[in-house]
């Protein structure tokens, strides 16, 4: 029993400083308009990071489960759709950090705006549908 | 040293029995359901309601309502009764599933069958 909570407890933990760090990157960003190219990378960086530490908490509540049940969490209608915004969310804004990693071409200011904003948008997205997987499930 | 003695003693005898009580607490895990009664033939046409009473134990903390298998809803009163939504004909069974707060069925589930008509 003790196993099983404390492993939920630190997959949680993990889960927590993701979900702050997916909105707090972004928002940091647009907040000090990320002026220069270097300080711009390791946010990206950063929030690359938090999504990915996300991911694999996210995927690590079905792994704690799956090691003390042999099942996954039953979950069905509003919570099965939430799950599957969360995970969208998550593999978009992977995939928009990676490619703004590997782009080393100079855009313009509104530009690196909109992609903040962007993912600042899909980290408010996944951190709403989490609360609906939490309690409709 | 007596003093350490009583301590370490008294120190046993509570680890022992919060150790008993939590295997009194996972042993009293149940789920009764008290309508419909198994075996009952339910009429169509009928709202019927599921009665319950859970002890969740040491690693429950809600319950899942299934029909035929198929979550239906979510419920957090652990006694209480449940409005069925309309039956298909036939023979269905109508489970409740202790689950933990990760809602992964822990075990412990109550059934009954009934025949809708």
């Amino acid at each position: 029993m003790l196993a099983e909570n404390l492993s939920y407890a630190l997959v949680q933990v993990l889960h927590n400083f993701g979900a702050a760090g997916v909105i707090a990157v972004p928002l940091f960003a647009l907040a000090t308009g990320q002026a220069w190219m270097e300080q711009r990378r390791r946010l990206l960086w950063l929030a690359l990071l938090a999504w990915l530490v996300q991911s694999l908490s996210g995927s690590g509540f079905g792994a704690v489960s799956y090691s003390f049940y042999e099942r996954l969490p039953d979950l069905t209608g509003v919570a099965l759709v939430a799950l599957g915004i969360k995970i969208t969310s998550t593999l978009i804004a992977i995939a928009l950090t990676i490619v703004a990693l590997r782009t080393r071409t100079q855009h313009s200011a509104a530009f690196y705006r909109h992609s903040w904003q962007t993912l600042a948008g899909l980290g408010i997205l996944a951190l709403t549908a989490a609360a609906f997987l939490r309690w409709f499930s | 040293m007596q003093c350490k003695l009583s301590f370490s003693m008294a120190t046993l005898l509570i680890a022992l029995g919060l150790n008993a009580t939590a295997v009194a607490a996972a042993e009293e895990a149940s789920v009764t359901i008290k309508s419909p009664a198994d075996g009952a033939t339910l009429d169509a046409m009928e709202q019927h309601k599921l009665v319950y009473e859970v002890v969740p134990g040491p690693r429950g903390d809600h319950v899942h309502v299934y029909i035929d298998d198929a979550e239906v809803d979510i419920l957090r009163e652990l006694d209480s009764s449940y409005t069925l939504p309309t039956l298909d004909t036939g023979e269905r069974e109508l489970c409740v599933r202790v689950v933990n707060r990760a809602h992964v069925p822990v075990g412990v589930d109550g059934c009954v069958t009934v025949t809708v008509e």
